[in-house]
């Protein structure tokens, strides 16, 4: 989905990474195309299961044990240059210089991201040291002011603490600091505010979204929360079972939906409306990954499915206006199977 | 740490009073006593034991006491560090015991180094490498090993050894060192005895602690932190190195407690098995003759000796992972 630019930093071309069991195969991401912007945020949202998380680790190539992407180009282009990640092997020292380094991720659990017997500092130094070469003394001092940075209170102190003595907040500003020690061009947070207190979510965003504007990296910002997105990103990637349905300007997606599956989305978050609260639930839910519906995902949930063809056919992605795309047979375009 | 060290040690006092009240009373509890089995035996031999001789020799061992009063008289006398006579040797407990406690720690340190030397690097490998020929066979000859009564295991080791070199694997020294007082030289024939029993003892325990540690890894191996580490650039192995091995070897360490008792138990039937000259056959004996304060201080100092192993790995736990140190400590 959307055309190539010269300032694209990532673009991820026909992305295919699937899971490999005994009860079949999971067709996790099945032919995902994206492109963020140097710079720029791109927020990716959908149902739970629909491949978010497996973006995100396709890209950096650490999918877990059974997971293997298949096919498929992830180019990250710097200085001019342009390397697919795809290509490079899963243990290779260019994967590992790139992992942390340009590309750093944020995950979801600050808890059990972090581990347990070591201190925070001591993985933060860790990465500053493995990247940037500097001795123990300065990755030392250069974690505190990075801690510092991001708001955590007595840095030269709790950077010697352990995970499970700082709080959720504490814990998820480290992590944050962790992924920002070594000034990635690229920085993926997955649903970097799931796990955290309500009161802790809305510090955590204003800290990326200051974080970003100082440092100018490009985002990947993962979430089911249409809300987090409405509030941080440009551009917005709709996903649902594996698949971009549809791709736009936070404008586009949020003013002028084109997918039913975007629109259901928008409509079931909840509204306030003469004091009672409404809320349109998608009817049905996510079909097993296991058994994906022939031809378009959507359309056993579809209020708009057309006999006929959705079943049949897979949509063709179409620009239905500059810069907004949707992969849907209402809007026409050719077959594809 | 220290109020969690002093804590624990005021721990083991009650415990050992206890344990040491509970073997008392039933190592009493058979009928008769140690002066009965004795003139059973002269008797058996011809001799005519009269009445009055009886009571005395009962009155010198303060066996004509009650239960309790004696249990009480065992007790003080141990906190002035007399562990009591034995009737059976003729000697004090302690000497007794003392002579024969090298062998069975020796053979019980032996086969704890061999239980966590093995046991260790085949879970990792069993759990790096989940599912492969290799985890397949390690857990098979895990469960094998495991499901062999150590005494049995003993005898067809003795044989095999026997057919295959002609030589009889009885003994923890040479002959010629039998007697002999410690020296490099004995020590360097102790070795060449030693790794058959611990090899024994250890073998079950080895194929507990491979499944402690496969289960312990496995679960490590698939934490949220090791993809982190992964994503910071870390090659897989450090990330493995650092991470989880070192997380999973926690449950390991507190293994020790519980293995320690059972290896010094599983020495005992050994022991007798092979003939070692270690505290079993005495402590067998002391048991059949009624020889109580034996039979008694050699509990003890067995008790004594897993509080302590416990406590170590206890301590071991606090050293290496931080949230026992810094949590109910």
């Amino acid at each position: 989905m959307a055309t190539e630019t010269a300032d694209d930093v990532l673009s991820v071309h026909d992305l295919k990474s699937y899971f490999f069991s005994r009860e079949g195969t999971l067709r996790a991401i099945d032919g995902l195309s994206f492109n963020l912007k140097a710079g720029k945020v791109l927020g990716i949202a959908g149902e739970s299961g629909c491949g978010k998380s497996v973006t995100a680790q396709s890209i950096l190539r650490i999918l877990p044990r059974h997971g293997k992407t298949v096919s498929g180009q992830v180019l990250l282009t710097r200085d001019g240059k342009v390397t697919d990640l795809l290509a490079l092997g899963e243990e290779s020292s260019e994967i590992r210089r790139i992992r942390g380094k340009e590309i750093a991720m944020i995950f979801q659990e600050p808890m059990t991201s972090f581990s347990p017997v070591h201190t925070i500092g001591d993985q933060i130094i860790e990465t500053i040291r493995l990247h940037r070469g500097l001795s123990k003394a300065q990755a030392r001092a250069s974690a505190i002011e990075i801690l510092e940075s991001v708001g955590m209170p007595h840095p030269s102190r709790t950077i010697d603490e352990y995970p499970f003595n700082l709080s959720g907040g504490m814990r998820q500003r480290a992590m944050i600091a962790m992924a920002l020690s070594c000034n990635p061009r690229v920085l993926i947070a997955d649903e970097p505010t799931t796990a955290v207190d309500v009161t802790i979510q809305a510090q955590v965003l204003e800290l990326i979204r200051q974080m970003q504007a100082q440092l100018g990296m490009a985002v990947i910002m993962i979430t089911h929360d249409l809300g987090v997105i409405a509030e941080l990103a440009d551009h917005v990637l709709i996903m649902y079972l594996g698949r971009g349905v549809e791709f736009g300007s936070v404008e586009q997606i949020f003013h002028n939906p084109k997918h039913p599956y975007t629109r259901g989305l928008l409509a079931s978050i909840p509204k306030l409306q003469k004091g009672h609260t409404l809320v349109e639930p998608i009817k049905g839910a996510v079909p097993n990954p296991y058994d994906a519906p022939a031809g378009c995902p959507f359309h056993p949930r579809c209020p708009q499915f057309m006999q006929g063809t959705c079943e049949v056919t897979m949509p063709q992605v179409v620009e239905v206006e500059p810069g907004h795309w949707v992969a849907c047979h209402l809007y026409g375009g050719e077959d594809q199977r | 740490m220290l109020d969690f060290l002093m804590r624990r040690m005021l721990l083991m006092i009650p415990t050992l009073f206890i344990v040491s009240g509970i073997s008392f009373f039933v190592i009493q509890a058979p009928p008769g006593d140690f002066v009965t089995a004795h003139v059973q035996r002269l008797e058996d031999r011809g001799q005519i034991v009269d009445r009055e001789a009886i009571e005395a020799m009962r009155a010198r061992y303060g066996l004509d006491q009650p239960a309790h009063v004696q249990y009480v008289r065992w007790i003080r006398s141990m906190f002035r560090g007399d562990l009591g006579m034995s009737f059976d040797w003729g000697a004090p407990v302690s000497r007794v015991i003392a002579r024969r406690i090298p062998n069975s720690l020796i053979i019980s340190l032996f086969s704890f180094l061999f239980v966590y030397a093995v046991a260790i690097p085949i879970g990792m490998l069993s759990a790096t490498r989940q599912y492969s020929v290799a985890d397949y066979f390690f857990t098979f000859v895990a469960f094998v090993g495991l499901g062999i009564p150590n005494f049995l295991f003993a005898l067809v080791m003795l044989w095999v050894v026997y057919s295959m070199t002609g030589q009889v694997l009885i003994g923890l020294f040479s002959a010629e060192y039998v007697d002999a007082a410690w020296s490099w030289a004995r020590f360097m024939d102790m070795l060449r005895h030693v790794w058959i029993p611990a090899i024994i003892v250890g073998t079950a325990g080895t194929a507990k602690i491979v499944r402690v540690m496969r289960a312990s890894l496995l679960d490590e191996l698939q934490k949220p932190y090791v993809m982190v580490a992964r994503a910071k650039g870390l090659s897989r192995s450090h990330v493995n190195y650092k991470y989880p091995f070192r997380i999973a070897i926690n449950p390991v360490v507190s293994t020790i407690g519980w293995t320690l008792p059972s290896l010094i138990t599983g020495e005992m039937l050994v022991s007798l098995v092979l003939g070692l000259p270690t505290l079993a056959p005495i402590f067998l004996r002391a048991l059949q003759m009624q020889d109580m304060y034996l039979a008694g201080g050699i509990v003890f100092v067995l008790t004594l000796l897993t509080l302590l192993g416990t406590l170590i790995s206890d301590i071991l736990l606090g050293w290496i992972d931080p949230r026992i140190r810094f949590s109910s400590m």
